[in-house]
């Protein structure tokens, strides 16, 4: 049995961002040289999100949209306020993104695939997003590779 | 260096540059230890994307040391000055001790042999009072070599900062001593705003930064200071040659920052002179 762990750093570059790393969670796969088993992935923050979609402009500009819609960054006036708007001791800072985090929530943060004679399995239309809801920033994305050679 | 024109973020803290750490490992326990950041140390491109989505060119990179009061700096003059090395985007500043005795020297020699362009202090951390004359002398040599010294003012978060010092009528000797010395009072000086805007009001060589946030959120916190604490008519009409837009990242990303400052409601005049003009003249232009 073979267990490979691989963190991954993503640069952001906007506040909120897809980027797609289907590509290094294939070549973190290849390397491993699992043949058949399970690759795992996931972010290891909190205002982010990993999810699988259609890889294709228009979508992500949707699914951007309508999670800010769902859960903004500053809500409409007179509506409701965030209880995170307040000082983190523990930060050194506010902490005033409580719509990123509910973001992150609603996409999740992992995802996973299986593997087949050395390949992943996933749909013609399936690529895996790393997704920045509070940018920029270099993060890390951890992926997990468990099989049988 | 001329400045570009697309805006100067006048109040940042550069704890988070992890080229900087892997070369001087004990920035990482001032960031944590002195500083109190809990942020995800990252590459220097973080920082100069930090500035482009908040539509800016260029930052103040701040230094502050505290070697009497706590026996250490987060950065030196030196680290600054090797910083700004990489970087055409930053505008490195010193700072000195003024309870050190060479301070004046030491600040004439970060400005002249290290290229540093402004004086960082802050006397709740450094714990010295702003208008003791013992640190007069060095304010006279700031005056001297034509540099604008930027005070934390108001509020301090760190642990064992006192907010005594931090009060604006303890900068009015220093500003009232020191007319051609260019000052500036940071945060607005929360929760002093109103005594800042008098001391700016009154002293044409003081002003202030916008880089205040203790609670709700950028934009709430700002509209409330720079609106309902003090009406922004005061800020468009009688100071607007006095605002610097700072930031005061890590503990507020720039990003967010800007968008509370452009979404007050100034006028595109006084925006452009809060988000670039102002800190270009204090920096002195063409330099």
């Amino acid at each position: 049995m073979i267990f490979k762990l691989e963190r991954i750093e993503v640069q952001s570059r906007k506040d909120m961002e897809m980027i797609n790393i289907t590509p290094q969670v294939e070549r973190v796969t290849a390397e491993s040289g699992v043949r058949n088993g399970l690759v795992l992935v996931m972010t290891t923050h909190t205002s982010s999100g990993l999810l699988v979609t259609e890889g294709i402009e228009c979508l992500e500009r949707d699914v951007l949209a309508h999670l800010e819609r769902l859960a903004p960054k500053n809500p409409p006036p007179g509506t409701y306020g965030y209880w995170h708007n307040r000082y983190l001791d523990f930060d050194g800072r506010l902490g005033f993104n409580a719509g990123d985090h509910l973001k992150s929530i609603l996409s999740g943060v992992n995802c996973f695939f299986p593997i087949e004679n050395g390949k992943i399995v996933r749909g013609s239309r399936q690529c895996v997003y790393f997704v920045e809801y509070d940018g920029p920033l270099a993060r890390t994305v951890v992926v997990q590779v468990i099989g049988e050679s | 260096m001329a400045l570009s024109s697309n805006g100067i973020d006048f109040h940042t803290h550069p704890l988070l540059v992890r080229e900087m750490i892997a070369r001087h490992p004990e920035l990482a326990k001032a960031a944590r230890q002195t500083f109190y950041i809990g942020n995800n140390f990252q590459p220097q491109e973080t920082l100069h994307l930090e500035l482009d989505v908040a539509g800016l060119g260029h930052a103040v990179v701040l230094p502050i040391d505290a070697t009497t009061a706590l026996g250490t700096t987060v950065y030196t003059n030196e680290q600054i000055a090797e910083l700004c090395a990489m970087s055409s985007r930053l505008i490195g500043f010193a700072s000195v001790d003024p309870r050190q005795p060479g301070a004046p020297e030491k600040l004439e020699a970060a400005v002249k042999k290290l290229g540093l362009r402004g004086l960082k202090l802050a006397p709740a951390m450094q714990r010295f009072w702003p208008d003791d004359p013992s640190a007069f002398e060095l304010y006279d040599r700031a005056s001297q070599l034509g540099i604008p010294i930027l005070f934390h003012a108001g509020m301090s978060w760190e642990p064992g900062s006192r907010l005594e010092y931090g009060q604006p009528l303890r900068f009015e000797k220093v500003a009232a001593e020191f007319p051609k010395l260019n000052i500036v009072l940071a945060h607005l000086a929360w929760p002093w705003v109103t005594e800042a805007v008098a001391m700016a009001l009154k002293y044409p060589n003081v002003c202030l930064d916008t880089s205040a946030l203790y609670f709700d959120n950028p934009e709430d916190f700002l509209r409330y200071a720079m609106t309902h604490v003090v009406p922004l008519s005061v800020f468009e009409r009688s100071l607007r040659k006095q605002i610097v837009f700072g930031s005061n990242y890590p503990r507020v990303e720039i990003k967010n920052m800007a968008r509370a400052v452009r979404a007050l409601g100034f006028s595109e005049e006084c925006l452009e002179l809060i988000m670039h003009g102002n800190a270009q003249r204090l920096l002195g232009a063409g330099k």
